[in-house]
């Protein structure tokens, strides 16, 4: 909701800073942006009563003077009798009709009506919907203006559940659904309560007879039915937060106001009906119960001073909350009201100490996934955390009623899908040896009864690893059961190869997985390993620094050296080697030979850019730099190297 | 010539890592425990019982509505939307004193740049005689300093939910100025502690909740929360 900084300080003779007022709004809990003097409030869900510019300064009168002071139209008004009946009561427990008839020219709008247009660049549309939409931001009261002559029969508001079709009067066609609080004539819904009026009834630039409909609807009728219509409402806005159900009369004559400054009028009358009374709510005026919610000690006197500076009456040790405040409950409303005047910054800290309370054993299960997520880790697994949602149906899945979309219906029932996902995802950008796991819960239908199991699932594919040993080995099932080995020896854990005939993919490395019930592993002995050995990660919280998504080049270099020393020197060389565009160094081989007295050296390069796909050029004006370099080093050659 | 006694290249056995959500979770958890509060964990598929009227989240509370919660099985039940179903469990089973921290996933109906349909919380409540906001504040300064260090300068801020009242959100102060919004806390709500068959006459509770995407991309400087979720090696090692 957007308020203009001007609007507001109309009222307050003091004129406080832009920064001032700001200030104090974060302090009363109502969040915002400033742009060109122009607050765009982000206000919490339980203040609708602050949706408009005198809600904000009632607000703000407890640390300002603030003169609320817009003329109301003061005039006797007759009675209008109109043909509506009111079926839905509890929605709707009290509703206002106002008709006015005008006559002659209306002047160029005038005062804070005409700043309203001008500061918050709103688009004037006729007369009597300008109106209304000023008076629900000067008021927080949204209003419904209906062209009199369009009016022609008996209105009633229905709780419906008929498929109506419904035209708004921004013309959007919408196929009323389910149940819906609407204002029927004829069998046509001219209007969907609360949210929006419909184009048969729509005021125009030639309307002079008006009926304005100023209405209480409960919150609960109207959540939802925005979303649920694809239709941007203030009014359905207000609603859903809640409005003050005693201000009918008090609008509708500043409603009258301003058509009064503007135009001439011919005729007004006004039709008020209350179908169930509002009951105010009484909160004991309890002091100790107040100051011990906040951990304070302010007497009656200062409690008083700041209720009744937001609006609250205090009667025989009771509180009485203003009409408008329906967010008001309970002491610890109270509470809250009294910490936001004192500001929660300036609340004193007390020293909290939570006493030694019991605490549950750690569980098997606990220290079982523990024990295996530090035997993979130390094996160069990487923890994967998947959401559940897929596509695949079986008889034991759980269904979504309410799915993201028709891909996502569904919830896993195992974690294969999901972690070959990730691993063809790795391998097109081209990881050559991947290791990856998941732990969580899957939950499942077993006789119409929902279960979870704990599950762990396995998948690797590739080299074993980087090193000059494991480069040249692929994984395979003997390598993941050899792991497993070390958790287990008594438990045969069964991996098995996954068939890449049915995945997208031209790589032929085999991919091994394996899931286990973790609940059943439980039940099992497992060597634990030594909390102080347990290979898991110490945070360290380091920055991260954003990946390339372009593609990576690799080079190899295999060297021969004769002299030992420079050996060591070479392998100095290249490891520490640095250049933007390089990505890793490794050492994939290494071979002593003994009877040549001659070492095989090989050095892995992966070159990687992180603002554009690296180039042919690029990497050979690194590499033949690294060749000089290393090249410099006496008895170090590259084998078969034409320079 | 004397045959070459070569010390071959290290050996570069690459670890792994745990997920960077798995490594806060566990350093917020470690944090938490060590300030007096014991881990309690429960299901994923919740009622609305527990997920939303025990928590006084009204059935005509929007968060309730379908385009915000995942339902499952005709209705009957949802993905929990928050871990504090934990707690209202936790409550109903013992009684207080008690001091608990629930974590894990939580499911919403989002899937944005800026949100996703599942993330992780860390929530928590403590409830004992003449528990207060003034506490309560003592508390959130332990944990955020224990966080992001005794430097930063820390905001509440009144904020809502239905289930904490007074209720705050807390902000800290970033490096070029700006106030980010941290966790949500507050006086647990007595209507919270009623349903539970906790004396709000003898008992009072505090709680707090952080979002665990929330301090790691705070924490990393992770801009994006959807890289969490690629299982992106490079991505991954960066964590170890």
């Amino acid at each position: 909701m957007k308020i203009a900084y001007e609007h507001l300080i109309k009222f307050i003779p003091s004129r406080p800073s832009i920064e001032n007022i700001s200030e104090k709004f974060f302090q009363l809990g109502h969040e915002h942006e400033i742009q060109n003097n122009i607050f765009d409030m982000e206000l919490t869900p339980n203040r609708g009563d602050c949706l408009s510019i005198n809600g904000l300064l009632r607000d703000l009168s407890v640390f300002y003077e603030v003169t609320l002071n817009n003329e109301i139209y003061t005039d006797d008004i007759e009675s209008l009798d109109i043909n509506f009946v009111n079926n839905s009561p509890k929605a709707c427990p009290s509703i206002s009709f106002l008709k006015i008839n005008i006559q002659g020219e209306i002047s160029e709008y005038k005062g804070i009506f005409q700043d309203y247009f001008d500061d918050l660049d709103v688009n004037k549309n006729n007369f009597f919907t300008d109106i209304s939409n000023y008076i629900s931001y000067e008021t927080g009261q949204p209003t419904h203006c209906y062209d009199a002559e369009k009016v022609t029969s008996l209105i009633s508001l229905e709780t419906s559940i008929e498929e109506y079709e419904f035209k708004t009067l921004l013309d959007k066609t919408i196929k009323l659904k389910d149940e819906n609080l609407v204002f029927v004539q004829n069998d046509e819904v001219i209007n969907l309560a609360g949210v929006m009026g419909g184009s048969s009834t729509a005021c125009s630039k030639d309307t002079k007879s008006v009926i304005v409909e100023c209405a209480y609807f409960n919150p609960e009728n109207v959540i939802g039915q925005s979303i649920k219509y694809d239709i941007k409402s203030d009014a359905a806005h207000k609603f859903e937060r809640g409005v003050d159900p005693l201000c009918h009369e008090k609008v509708l004559r500043r409603f009258l106001k301003i058509v009064d400054e503007h135009a001439t009028i011919k005729n007004v009358e006004i039709f008020k009906r209350d179908y169930i009374s509002h009951n105010s709510i009484e909160i004991p005026f309890d002091i100790e119960r107040i100051n011990n919610i906040l951990g304070l000690s302010y007497n009656s006197e200062e409690l008083q001073d700041y209720l009744t500076k937001l609006g609250f009456n205090i009667d025989n040790n009771k509180i009485l909350a203003p009409s408008y405040r329906s967010d008001i409950k309970t002491e610890n409303d109270i509470a809250e009201e009294i910490a936001r005047v004192i500001g929660y910054n300036n609340i004193p800290i007390q020293s909290l100490k939570i006493p030694k309370l019991r605490s549950a054993p750690a569980k098997d299960l606990e220290l079982l996934e523990q024990n295996i997520k530090s035997l993979l880790i130390s094996e160069g697994f990487f923890e994967v955390i998947n959401d559940p949602f897929v596509n695949h149906e079986t008889d034991n899945s759980i269904k979504l009623d309410n799915p993201l979309d028709s891909g996502r219906k569904n919830l896993r029932i195992n974690l294969e899908k999901s972690l070959i996902d990730n691993l063809l995802y790795n391998e097109r950008r081209q990881q050559d040896s991947i290791k990856l796991f998941e732990i969580t819960d899957i939950y499942y239908l077993e006789k119409k009864q929902l279960k979870n199991k704990r599950k762990l699932g396995i998948i690797c594919s590739g080299r074993v690893g980087k090193n000059y040993l494991d480069f040249s080995r692929k994984i395979d099932n003997k390598y993941l059961t050899n792991i497993l080995d070390k958790f287990n020896k008594k438990i045969s854990f069964n991996p098995h190869l996954i068939n890449r005939d049915e995945l997208e993919t031209k790589l032929n490395n085999k991919i091994i997985y394996l899931e286990i019930d973790l609940n059943e592993l439980e039940s099992y002995d497992f060597d634990t390993i030594d909390k102080e050995k347990l290979v898991l990660n110490k945070n360290n919280f380091k920055k991260y620094i954003p990946i390339s998504s372009f593609p990576s080049s690799v080079r190899d270099l295999s060297f021969a050296v004769s002299d030992k020393e420079k050996y060591h020197e070479l392998q100095n060389l290249l490891l520490d080697y640095k250049n933007i565009l390089i990505k890793e160094i490794f050492i994939f081989d290494f071979y002593h030979n003994e009877d040549k007295d001659e070492i095989k050296i090989g050095f892995r390069f992966v070159f990687q850019s992180n603002s554009s796909t690296i180039t042919e050029g690029e990497v050979n004006n690194i590499m033949n730099e690294i060749i000089e370099k290393a090249l410099s080093i006496p008895s170090v050659e590259i084998p078969g190297l034409k320079r | 010539m004397p045959s070459f006694n070569i010390k071959p290249p290290i050996l570069n056995h690459e670890l792994g890592g745990l997920h960077p959500i798995t490594q806060v979770k566990d350093f917020l958890l470690n944090l938490l425990k060590e300030i007096g509060f014991n881990e309690v964990d429960g299901p994923e598929i919740e009622s609305e019982e527990y997920n939303f009227d025990m928590l006084n989240i009204k059935e005509s509370h929007p968060a309730r509505q379908m385009h915000d919660t995942f339902y499952v099985e005709n209705k009957t039940s949802v993905l929990r939307t928050h871990t504090s179903p934990v707690q209202i469990r936790s409550m109903l089973n013992s009684s207080p004193p008690l001091a608990i921290i629930s974590a894990g996933k939580v499911y919403r109906k989002d899937d944005d740049a800026t949100h996703l349909p599942m993330f992780h919380q860390v929530e928590g409540i403590y409830v004992n005689k003449e528990v207060n906001f003034a506490q309560l504040k003592d508390l959130i300064y332990k944990i955020v300093y224990g966080i992001f260090g005794e430097e930063v300068k820390i905001r509440f801020r009144p904020s809502y939910f239905p289930f904490t009242e007074p209720s705050a959100e807390v902000d800290i102060l970033s490096e070029d100025g700006k106030w980010l919004e941290i966790l949500g806390c507050g006086i647990v709500n007595p209507i919270v502690l009623d349903n539970c068959n906790i004396d709000t006459k003898k008992f009072s509770g505090l709680a707090f909740g952080l979002g665990v995407e929330r301090i790691a991309m705070l924490k990393y400087e992770v801009n994006d929360i959807r890289d969490f979720y690629k299982s992106n090696l490079d991505f991954l090692r960066q964590f170890k």
